[in-house]
């Protein structure tokens, strides 16, 4: 693709266009901006006191809430915790939705038995389960663990399936037409057309897999991020339900950063339909 | 009209086959109600709470807090991910900030929420506000990618403004996505509307669910998860999936999930 080359597209930009992608050249602009930007909006607000206090803090407490908690080893064990139950529970989910995924998108017969099922369970939603879940195995890991697994299948199936349905069918006849049996096929055309669902997938999957952990953690409640963001909010403890939320927004941007942001981008500017030229 | 009725078989049958299982393992294996209830138990259950009119009072609170946190949420998100999806420059320097945002949607706004607007109404209409508008915002954004440059420029070329461009390219083009994102997001709000009744109020099918916990109430439970299933499954066949279908076939260029 020659990205690099003069479009007419990029040729009748504004100058408004022109000032931004002078600015973005700038290293380190693109990274962290909009968090620079974020962060002087915070100060703004907190030193204007706007917001009632009840709710809202200054970024120099958050910090000093931050340090402490590190210092007294409690964030350092409840990250722990909360990062081990989202392993588990997403490795299982991942097997499992990809497996039920390409069963049910490629075979007819499966789809028409299982999708009304998969549409009802995925209506269910997670957190619906938590009160059964709870009387079958108490306040306890396995609870939590199913949860996850079950939020981090449903978007990958369904994404899957939806990827195996938007494949435009003239590849298939032309990988037809040109001799390919049905298990190459599938090897060659179908696996890696897919490829930017399953990555689409995997992080809706993934995103929500972490929510669902942070709603279970507030509910069940004995250790992780989301018990302690919930406890801070019994004890109107501000600072350390932003420390909260600021270490899963980090975490996230972690996972996002170093293993799906470079998995899409593989997938999807090697087998997607995303052009990127002139915009 | 006999292909729909090929098609509505099609669609209950699995059901049917999983009543059946229910019907014959729970007698069979001798399982106690306080660990799963009879089809039976149920049953009494939903007519004693739809004659005492505790269950539609629940569903209504909660579908109305749907309603109006997803409508809020689709009013300001399409715009804003249009916009932001206009500019390759734009949509690049906010990226990061809304894969941020993203993570953190409804459910971790939980607590700030409560205390921001208390216990009651306000803090779960804005979990699902909060769930729906992300999931649009970022469907947008790459619904406008997806338009073909070719397509913006013609248009451009022949002449069309910035509201134009708006209205009759970017608008359509991107139809497809914010469907799919609409769709996505009020699975996902469906989801924080629950997990937010069972924090923070005192009515709604989330509390009911959590208050049956309590006492072991098994049949109950299991009829709320109905409940929210079988609402969410005519929300999604009878509204979001007839819009998706609807703009992917006059918009896309491709078929729709299910057929």
């Amino acid at each position: 693709m020659s990205a690099t080359t003069v479009t007419p597209a990029t040729r009748c930009a504004s100058g408004w266009d022109r000032f931004w992608a002078v600015a973005l050249r700038v290293p380190g602009i693109r990274t962290w901006g909009p968090f620079a930007v974020l962060l002087v909006i915070w100060i703004a607000v907190a030193v204007s006191h706007v917001v009632p206090a009840a709710f809202f803090t200054d970024p120099l407490t958050v910090w000093n809430t931050f340090v402490s908690l590190i210092e007294r080893g409690i964030l350092p064990a409840y990250l722990g915790d909360s990062l081990v139950r989202l392993l588990v529970g997403s490795a299982f989910g991942l097997v499992i939705g990809i497996a039920f995924g390409f069963l049910v998108g490629l075979n007819r017969h499966v789809r028409k038995f299982f999708w009304p099922l998969l549409l009802f369970f995925q209506a269910i939603g997670d957190i619906a389960w938590l009160p059964i879940l709870v009387i079958w195995f108490g306040f306890s890991i396995t609870s939590v663990t199913i949860v996850i697994v079950y939020t981090v299948m449903f978007p990958l199936i369904i994404s899957i399936v939806s990827a195996i349905d938007g494949m435009p069918q003239n590849l298939l006849r032309a990988a037809g037409s040109l001799g390919a049996g049905r298990w190459s096929q599938l090897l060659y055309v179908v696996v890696p057309g897919t490829l930017p669902g399953v990555s689409s997938g995997i992080r809706t999957g993934l995103g929500y897999g972490l929510r669902a952990l942070i709603a279970a953690e507030m509910i069940i409640g004995t250790s992780g991020i989301g018990f302690m963001m919930f406890d801070a909010r019994g004890q109107g403890d501000v600072a350390k339900v932003f420390v909260g939320m600021i270490v899963l927004g980090v975490l996230w941007y972690l996972v996002d950063a170093l293993i799906l942001a470079p998995f899409e981008k593989e997938t999807v500017e090697r087998w997607g339909m995303v052009e990127g030229v002139g915009r | 009209m006999r292909e729909r009725a090929t098609r509505l078989a099609w669609f209950v049958s699995p059901f049917l086959v999983l009543i059946a299982v229910w019907a014959i393992t729970i007698p069979a294996a001798n399982v106690s109600p306080r660990v799963f209830p009879s089809i039976g138990g149920v049953w009494d259950t939903f007519v004693e709470m739809l004659l005492d009119g505790s269950l539609l009072a629940n569903t209504g609170a909660s579908l109305l807090r749907v309603v109006i946190g997803a409508a809020i949420a689709i009013l300001l998100g399409v715009p804003f991910g249009i916009l932001m999806g206009m500019s390759k420059a734009v949509a690049g320097f906010f990226e990061p900030l809304l894969r941020f945002s993203v993570a953190l949607a409804g459910i971790a706004w939980i607590p700030i929420a409560t205390l921001a607007f208390g216990y009651g109404e306000g803090a779960v209409v804005f979990i699902v506000f909060n769930a729906v508008f992300f999931a649009i915002v970022y469907q947008t954004l790459l619904g406008v990618r997806q338009i073909p440059v070719s397509l913006l420029r013609a248009a451009r070329s022949l002449g069309a403004g910035r509201l134009r461009m708006f209205f009759e390219i970017y608008l359509p083009g991107a139809m497809p996505a914010i469907a799919v994102g609409a769709r996505t997001g009020m699975g996902f709000a469906w989801r924080g509307l629950i997990a937010a009744e069972i924090i923070a109020t005192s009515l709604g099918l989330g509390y009911t669910l959590f208050l049956a916990r309590q006492y072991y109430e098994t049949d109950v439970i299991i009829l709320v998860m109905i409940v929210i299933g079988v609402l969410w499954l005519i929300m999604d066949r009878l509204v979001l999936v007839p819009i998706e279908r609807r703009t992917i076939q006059r918009w896309g260029g491709r078929q729709g999930v299910d057929e």
